[in-house]
């Protein structure tokens, strides 16, 4: 059957992945959240890149440091993310992002 | 009688991730790597549902670790073990503990009665099941000339690739995590000084 043979089956995978990591993050109404969404669509542009990197020969294990290097930009990108989330908590007392509101009224 | 129930919903998860594996090992006759990879694309997807659906933000920033390790799961079977190990030691390590701290320290006693979506939620939706029939039809539809089978990533070859050609991206992010890391500090260690009438 070779379903785990095939690079197709790990793109729909991925492709799924990151159409609920979208959902999430247009969705949700807490930033914490909306952050986890995001680092789900990390993960499914990760798993297509390590897909890539063991199927294509002309990518072999390039997909991997490649993976790699994705991990550790995450990784900063989750940091400065909570920061912020806990900055603007600190500032409007609320997590839920249709209550900042400042910059319209 | 909550024990039970948490029993039951404990059965059901397992036969949740169980049923496709069975039947891709049994009815389709499958190897043993693609029942494998069945039940932990199937957990990853269940759990990545529950992380953007469920109620009480502390269960989902639990699911999300259960979708990390399932991810770690199938980079074992795409044969990229210093990956894998990578998102353990990175995703359910680090990232994880970061956003339950955050959790606790933002979330109010109220939140898990309000409401969980946006207005903008069903629109939403159908944006995401655009991209996912896209994103489909392209990995579907495209010859991407890949090899019949896996080849492995070796982690010698991997480290040797990363310390010659791949030196200037390695040292770029060391830099940039160290930024990442006092700029997160700065950002929310800043004390404000309470001031009487000021709104923000």
């Amino acid at each position: 059957m070779g379903l785990a043979e095939n690079l197709a089956t790990y793109l729909e995978v991925a492709g799924t992945l990151f159409a609920i990591g979208t959902f999430g993050f247009l969705a949700r109404r807490n930033a914490i959240s909306m952050l986890m969404s995001i680092e789900l669509m990390l993960n499914a542009v990760n798993l297509s890149i390590v897909a890539f990197g063991a199927f294509i020969p002309t990518l072999q294990t390039q997909g991997a440091v490649i993976a790699l290097l994705v991990i550790a930009t995450a990784a900063a990108e989750a940091t400065v993310g909570l920061a912020i989330v806990i900055a603007i908590f600190r500032n409007r007392k609320t997590p839920l992002v249709d209550e900042y509101d400042a910059m319209r009224r | 009688m909550r024990a039970w129930l948490y029993l039951i919903a404990a059965a059901i998860a397992g036969g949740i991730v169980a049923t496709p594996a069975i039947l891709v090992f049994v009815l389709f006759g499958g190897t043993f790597d693609d029942a494998l990879f069945a039940a932990l694309a199937t957990l990853l997807i269940v759990s990545a549902i529950a992380v953007v659906t469920m109620r009480d933000i502390i269960r989902c920033g639990l699911a999300m670790i259960v979708s990390f390790l399932a991810l770690a799961g199938i980079y074992v079977i795409l044969r990229a073990p210093i990956v894998a190990a990578t998102q353990v030691l990175v995703y359910i390590g680090a990232i994880s503990v970061l956003i339950l701290f955050a959790i606790m320290l933002t979330q109010e006693k109220v939140a898990p009665t309000k409401l969980v979506f946006q207005t903008q939620a069903v629109p939403g939706a159908v944006a995401a099941i655009i991209i996912a029939l896209l994103v489909s039809i392209t990995a579907l539809g495209t010859d991407w000339k890949a090899s019949a089978d896996r080849v492995r990533a070796a982690t010698e070859q991997v480290a040797s690739l990363l310390f010659s050609s791949y030196v200037l991206p390695f040292e770029v992010v060391s830099v940039l995590l160290l930024a990442a890391v006092v700029g997160g500090v700065f950002i929310a260690k800043k004390e404000r000084r309470p001031e009487p009438g000021s709104d923000i």
